[in-house]
Order: structure tokens, then sequence, then C-alpha cells
């Protein structure tokens, strides 16, 4: 409400400072319609915004003047010198009104009916009279308070932040001129403070282009109200998070999903009251609207206590509407079942109704929003709700992606649409021809390959047993493995759309300029199925129904060579990029090596002296856990694997929290909790709060353990003596809750990513900032 | 209207380009393919922080595919917020031509009267007047000769 005073404020000084001079010329000639005009525009808003913002006094004030104005323009009432005086005397005070509630005062009372009935047709003679009544002065009227916002148009924010994308590139190039030549300590410090500035720059210019996500937010009461009374359920909006910001084109970008998501859950999620009443829930529906965010990723989850999805009902709609056979449809998981509501041509809605089932679909809603590089995920129970979470990028811009090469060529593919990346000539992997069509088998099953060599005509280097197959879950449900020469990188990206031309051919999303400042595709996944011929959701057929090889739980990891030659592994979650750094950037400062990266200064592990290679650079992996930041010099990239999360854990805490087995290798896990304890300094005091785990859980005493001890807890593990002092218990959600002398609240983690399986409420054991948030709320409630 | 005109050389002929349609002129050194697209997309180039669609000029007027040895020389033009860079052998000279082209009545071969808004006149010597939006939109479909 605040920023929407605010920009009233704004707009109705804006307003005023041209109508003055209208103001004028009105008065001297008051048969100009042009003037009158919009002198009536400016009261006609005012009235509009007073009523929505709950300003009684200016409503009144200017529906009056609007009243006077109308009968102007209709010419049933002639601009009397009565009626100009009277009209700019309200203007004037809506002037006083709206100052003084910029300077937040109260402005003092009385007089409005005065200047309301000057404006009465009447004798011309009396006018002078109102003056005094009219403008009680303000109490020691202090000095205008300044205006502290501006409005611009976007088309400049877009120009600026062009303008920095350009100094960005050439502080790139300027970069690689001075490493090339021997370098002049002066010249690098100049250098590091330009880099530092642009830097700085780029980031306060990306803050310019964010909103509040209240702007999305506020339309949905109404929404809800109306939807409601339509179909007469009783529904209850909760929505949370409208302080988080977004991209403002981004937010454009998610309307439509979002509304199409919060319609389909009053008109199919919410039931009746009479129906709810026999459910034993309360007869009005609660929907629940948050928004947070979760390192570049937004969260917006639209979550009701309707009926559910019924999954049976949702197979049997798509067997009947020919988008699964009946031997796919028995193979499925919950998982996948649910993700049939994401189907093209399939409505849970038995009737079409008018407020959704319309034809645009849950499909077109997950389309949109893949679009901006975002995922949707749905997770239900019947009886209970269903939950709708969209996850975003904060700006539409960026995306993250891996980069990979194709002969000589350098593509790009969203990492949102990555599953796994295998080795052609891996363990697990075996890859098959069947007639023309290579097929690879992965931990048993089968999986498409898409040659993205043979597909775009480009020469690849690499001989096809030993490709990396990048396997990619496209948007229209397709999985396919896409053979490539060789993975480069991580990278976010500045994604622009492409030419026509280019988008004509389907395989792309857009372009990208990377900082070497060549020109990058970025391939579309589920345009590179659909020129390849792959089908969905058949065409990932299991080879056999191990169910318990496929349900296994894993953690995607990355695998390394350290600075030593050890191979080391660590869990990609808190890798936030890789990347290569002048050697000159790691001075041994303060007792420990510590690397100066983007005005940072960041501790660095995995080396006790820098091994620069031939271009004087040093390859590191940043580690953000999402308040600190952690470098790791490494040797090279090895692989990304998806692994257990079990390892045997060594017995002293230190850099390396275990050893696990990675085909037959031996690999230390890098303890990433122990590099942020030691960077971090945590603060250590005896009274701080008791964490119980489940003393049967050993992923809790071994993983769990320092997270929640850097949380600033001690940990208890349930059946101790300190039970009833317990401020929080956390649960496995497979777990009944014990016998408890303690009232502490429980936070329930289960172990897939996921929710079902009766695990409402619970949160994914490495979703680590819902943890800590949980944590925090749990702390909070004390 | 628009007399400002830029003249440059595709395949041994002079064209003009109307210079208000015209962002600048830029040195290309390296093109990025674009696998699968329509022939006359040469590929992607960056302008400063901007991205190029690299336009093949022979290729869209159907004659053929445009050198592409060495720094090549672009026209860069926006057409529907997206920027195009068309390449020409070289560009000659920005002149005021006044008046509007005038319509062709000889016998062009089909590439160059697609593209083609009329001949204007300069020096003595008959200029081809392009449409870079038609040069951007490439041959008609069906239409691309098989060997030029």
């Amino acid at each position: 409400m605040d920023e929407l005073l605010g920009e009233f404020i704004a707009e109705t000084r804006e307003t005023l400072e041209p109508l003055a001079s209208e103001i004028v010329a009105w008065e001297i000639a008051p048969d100009d319609r042009a003037r009158l005009d919009s002198i009536f525009r400016f009261v006609h808003t005012v009235k509009g915004s007073c009523g929505f913002l709950d300003l009684p006094r200016l409503e009144r004030l200017s529906h009056a003047a609007e009243g006077a104005l109308a009968e102007v323009r209709e010419g049933t009432r002639r601009p009397d010198k009565k009626l100009v005086t009277g009209v700019l005397l309200i203007i004037d005070r809506i002037g006083e009104l709206v100052e003084a509630l910029a300077a937040g005062k109260i402005f003092p009372d009385g007089g409005d009916e005065a200047l309301i009935l000057a404006l009465e047709p009447g004798d011309e003679a009396e006018p002078v009279t109102i003056e005094a009544a009219a403008a009680p002065p303000l109490p020691a009227a202090g000095p205008r308070a300044p205006a502290r916002s501006i409005r611009l148009p976007v088309e400049l924010l877009d120009r600026m932040m062009a303008g920095v994308s350009d100094m960005v590139l050439a502080r790139n190039e300027l970069s690689r001129r001075l490493r090339e030549r021997a370098g002049d300590g002066n010249v690098d410090t100049a250098f590091e403070r330009l880099s530092t500035c642009v830097a700085e720059m780029r980031e306060a210019i990306t803050r310019t282009r964010m909103q509040r996500i209240d702007g999305l937010f506020s339309a949905l009461p109404r929404m809800v109200r109306d939807l409601s009374s339509e179909l007469d359920k009783q529904v209850v909006l909760v929505v949370d998070g409208g302080d988080v910001e977004l991209d403002r084109e981004m937010i454009e970008m998610i309307r439509d999903p979002l509304t199409h998501i919060v319609r389909n859950a009053i008109d199919h999620g919410i039931e009746m009251p009479a129906d709810r009443q026999r459910a034993a829930k309360p007869a009005a529906g609660t929907l629940r609207v948050d928004a947070r965010q979760s390192g570049n990723q937004i969260l917006i989850e639209v979550a009701d206590d309707g009926r559910g999805i019924d999954d049976e009902r949702l197979v049997h709609k798509a067997i009947s509407a020919g988008i699964v056979t009946r031997e796919r449809a028995a193979a499925m998981t919950r998982a996948e079942r649910l993700e049939l509501i994401f189907a093209a041509g399939l409505s849970t809605a038995d009737a079409v109704t008018a407020i959704s089932g319309r034809g645009v679909g849950m499909d077109v809603v997950r389309a949109n929003v893949e679009r901006i590089g975002g995922t949707v995920e749905i997770d239900t129970q019947i009886g209970r709700g269903c939950r709708l979470t969209l996850r975003v990028p904060m700006t539409l811009t960026i995306i993250p992606a891996l980069t990979f090469s194709v002969g000589d060529e350098l593509f790009a593919i969203p990492r949102g649409a990555i599953d796994e990346i295998v080795r052609a000539s891996g363990g697990s992997v075996v890859v098959e021809r069947v007639g023309s069509a290579p097929v690879a088998r992965i931990r048993g099953e089968r999986i498409p390959v898409v040659e993205l060599g043979k597909l775009l005509g480009v020469a690849t280097h690499v001989d096809p047993a030993r490709a990396i197959l990048v396997v990619v879950r496209a948007s229209s449900g397709e999985r396919y493995a896409l053979s490539v020469d060789s993975v480069q990188d991580h990278e976010e990206l500045v994604v622009k759309p492409a030419a026509p031309a280019i988008m004509a051919t389907g395989v792309y999303a857009g372009t990208t300029l990377p900082d070497n400042g060549r020109p990058m595709l970025l391939i579309n996944p589920a345009g590179v199925a659909h020129v390849a011929g792959v089908k969905a959701p058949d065409a990932a057929i299991p080879a056999k129904s191990d169910v318990a090889e496929v349900e296994a739980e894993t953690v995607p990891t990355l695998l390394f060579r350290a600075c030593d030659g050890a191979t080391r592994a660590i869990r990609l979650g808190l890798v936030e990029r890789i990347e290569d750094v002048a050697a000159q950037a790691v001075a041994n400062v303060g007792g420990r090596l510590r690397l100066s990266h983007d005005g940072r200064i960041l501790p660095l592990f995995g080396c006790t002296a820098v091994v620069p290679d031939k271009y004087d650079r040093v390859r590191v992996l940043l580690l953000g856990d999402g308040s600190s930041e952690v470098a790791y010099a490494i040797g090279e990239v090895i692989d990304i694997h998806d692994l257990s999360p079990d390892c045997l854990p060594n017995a002293e805490p230190g850099p390396i929290a275990g050893v696990m087995l990675v085909g037959d290798e031996q690999v230390e896990l890098v303890d990433c909790f122990w590099l942020f304890a030691q960077a971090g300094g945590s603060n250590r005091s005896t009274e701080r709060p008791l964490c119980l785990f489940d003393s049967d859980d050993p992923w809790m005493r071994d993983v769990l353990r320092p997270i929640v001890e850097q949380a600033g807890y001690r940990v208890g593990y349930s059946g101790d003596a300190g039970d009833p002092d317990a401020a929080v218990m956390i649960l496995s959600a497979d777990r009944p809750t014990p016998e408890l002398r303690s009232t502490a609240p429980v936070i329930r983690l289960r172990a897939a990513a996921d929710e079902g399986h009766g695990a409402a409420g619970s949160i994914y054991r490495y979703d680590r900032r819902g943890l800590i948030a949980a944590l925090a709320a749990a702390q909070g409630g004390r | 209207m628009d007399m400002l005109k830029l003249i440059a050389r595709v395949a041994d002929q002079l064209i003009a380009i109307s210079a208000d349609q015209v962002e600048s002129v830029v040195e290309i050194d390296a093109i990025t393919p674009v696998p699968l697209a329509a022939p006359h997309i040469a590929g992607l180039a960056a302008l400063r922080s901007r991205v190029l669609t690299i336009i093949d000029t022979y290729a869209a007027l159907e004659l053929g595919r445009s050198p592409r040895e060495g720094l090549l020389q672009a026209i860069v033009v926006t057409i529907d917020h997206h920027l195009y860079g068309l390449l020409v052998d070289d560009v000659v000279d920005v002149a005021v031509i006044a008046g509007e082209p005038e319509p062709l009545h000889a016998g062009l071969a089909r590439g160059w009267t697609h593209a083609a808004l009329g001949i204007v006149e300069h020096d003595g010597q008959a200029l081809l007047q392009l449409d870079p939006a038609r040069i951007v939109a490439g041959p008609i479909p069906g239409q691309i000769l098989s060997a030029a």
C-alpha cells in the first residue's frame, strides 16, 4: 500500500506542475475546451486513485470538482468566474493535501465543505468570503519534502543496461590485453579498481530493473473474490513474500501463468462449502500464494487445501486421450503420472467452465514458464490439496546454462533442462544402435540419443563412442540424450531473442554473448526433440523394471582432479561456478591463501600454494552456501555424476568429509560445511538452542549435523536427557512422531526432491535454504 | 524525403540504401555459423554487447554466396527490433540523391527484383536502391535458384 501511495503522490505532483499553467490559461479563457479537458482529467484521475487508496477527503474534493466540470463539459453550465475560482481553490487544496501526505503530516481539518459549496452555481457577486475559510494555513508549513523518486522510461534503463554490458565486455578485452603483456603493478591496481566499479555499476543497474512482486500479487485478492463469488465458493487468500524482487519484465511474463494457476486452484481445487464440510474441512478453502528467493531463483508457490489431483483419473484421461499407452501408464511412477497434467490436450475439468478449462491448459503454463528459463512442479495429495511451485530466474535475461562444444562450435543449453551428464563410454552407460538410431542405456533406462553434430550438420571431432551424453528433459516431456563433443562450463548467460530467421529453425532458444565476445546459440531442448523426431513420453521405456535402482537417491556431484592430483568429489549444489582466475589474484595473507575476486576476498582452499597453468591462471570452484562464499582451487573438472548421498565418513572433521566409491575408484568427498565453518568463524556460545535429531538416522548425524550446528544450534538426539529443553526437532518424513516431553516444533525432512508419498509440509533434505528458514522460524517462535 | 543514401558494392553492382535505415557500417572478422538456418543467414557476430545476425547478401539476392575471406564489411540495420549486418563487398560512399527511386523496366534477375525499390541516379550512374527488410527476409520461398 505504501508503494501505491508513493506512486500516487509522485503522479499527482507530476501532473500538478504542468497543470499550474493550464489553470492560469483556463482562467483567462474559460471556454478553452482543451484546457478544460486536461483539468477534468486530472481531478478525475485523483478521484479514481483516492477511492482505491481510501483517502476520503481528497476523494470528496475531487468528486465535487469533477461534477462541476462535467456540467461545463456537457454545456449545462457556463464556466463563470466563481466556478473557475472554486475549481482552482480545490486543485490548490488537493496539492496541499498531497504535500501533507508526502511529508507524513496531518492537514488541519475543515474548510473542505466551504470549498465544495463554492462550486455550487449561484450569485456571482459573493465569492470572496470563501478565501478565509478555504485556506487555513498549514501550521509551520515547512519546505516541501523533496521528491525521492523519479519516473524513467524502461527503454532508458535498457539502454543503460546495454551500456554497462558493453563496458563489461570492454573490461574483459582490456583484461585479456593486460594479461598478455607483463604486469605493471600500477596499471593492474587501477584496472582492479575499474573492475570493481564496473561490477558495482552493473549490479546497481540490474537492481533498477527489479520490482517487488507485490505488483503482481495485488491483483489477486480481487480476482479471488470475484471468482469465488461467481462459483459460490468460499476462499481465504493468504499472500506472503510480496517484498521479493524480480525483474519487471519477468513479472509480466509470469502474470498469465500465475493467474491461470490461481484460477485452476479455485475452480478445480477448492470444493463447494458443503462438500468441504462433508470432508470435515472448514467451509472456506485456503489459497496460499507465497514468494521467496532461493539463490538466483524466485520460488512462487500456489497451494490450496482443496480436493487435490487424482493421479489415477489423470492416467485414465491420458490413456483415453491417446497421450500415453496403457503399458506405459502402468510403468509410470506417481510423479510421472502427475507430470501428465502438463501434457498438451489434457484437462482435469470434467466440464468446460467459464473460469478455466478453456483450452489454455497447464501445458501452456509450463511452456510459458520454461520459455523464461523457469520450471513448474506439481505436488498433490488427494483430499488434502495441491501445490504448484514456479521456479523462475530472478531476471529474464540471465539463464544458468551449460556450454558445450560440437566440432568447432560452442552451444549453450539451459541448465534447468539437464537431468544428468554422462560419458558415452562410462561404466553404467551403453550406447547401442537400433536400426540407424543410437539409443543409450543408462542405469537400465533406454534413452534415445540425438547426435547434435549430425542434426546440425556440424563435423564433430570426437568419436561417438567417446562423446558426452547430456541427458535432457524437454518442456514437452521428451527425454533424450544429446551427444556432444565436450562439456565446457557452467555459465550464467545473458540471453536475447534471436532473429526470426534463426528462430524459424526451431532448434534455438536465443543468442548470447559470452565474455569471449563471440556470439553463441542457446539450444531449445524441445525444438531439438521435435526436429530430431524424439517422441514423448513413451520414448523413454524402462528396459527392466528395476524399481530399487531407479528409486535410489542420488545427489549431483562434481568430480575433479585436485591440485595435488587426487580425484575428489564435491556436491554440485554448492558449486556456484567454475572460473579461471589470474594467479596474481591469489595471495597468502592473514595466515591463509585468499583470492581476490570481483571485488571480494574469498578464502581459498584446495592447495597450499598456487600452481598456475601456462596462461598464469588458476581454475577455482566458487562455492556458496547462500551467505558466505569460498573458493576451492582445482586442477581440472572431470565430470558430473549422480552419486549416492552416502559416504564413509572420516573420523575427524576436516577438509575431507569422507570417502565414496565412484565406479571402482575411491574418491574423497570435500566437506563443504567444514570449509564454510573455517571461513566464517562461527560464533560458539553455550547458550545455543538445542535441536533434537532422530538418533536412528545416520544421515542426520553425519550430513545434517554440521549445517544445523552452523545455524546456531547444538545437536542432541531423541531419547537424550535434554529432551524438554529442545527448541526444535528434526525428523525424517517417513517416521512417526515419537513420544516427546517437549512441545518443540518438528521439522520433517524427506528424501525425495518431490513431495508426495504422504510427506506434505516436509522439506527436501538437501533444500538447505528451506531447512535454515524452518530452523529460523522455529527459533523465532519460541 | 530520405535523400541521403549509402552506396555500396555487391557482386560488382552499385547499390543504394536509404541512410536513415542504416545504423552504422562495421567490419566483421568472425562469424558464428547458425546450422540449419536459411542459406542467406551467414551467422552471428558481435557488435559491442549486441548480437548481429549477419545476412549473406549474395544469397539473399540469389547470386550465390558472399565472399567470406578476411575482414568483411557489413551494413548494420535494425528491422523489427533485431539487428542485422548485411555483408557487402565494400561501402563506396554516402551521398545525397534527390528524387524517388524510379520503377524498373529492365528485366532484372529475380533476386534483384525482389529486393529492389527502383533505380536512382547518382553521378550519371544508375544505382539500384534496395530495401534492407527484403534482403533480410531472403529469397521468396520456393523461388531459390539451384545454382546462380
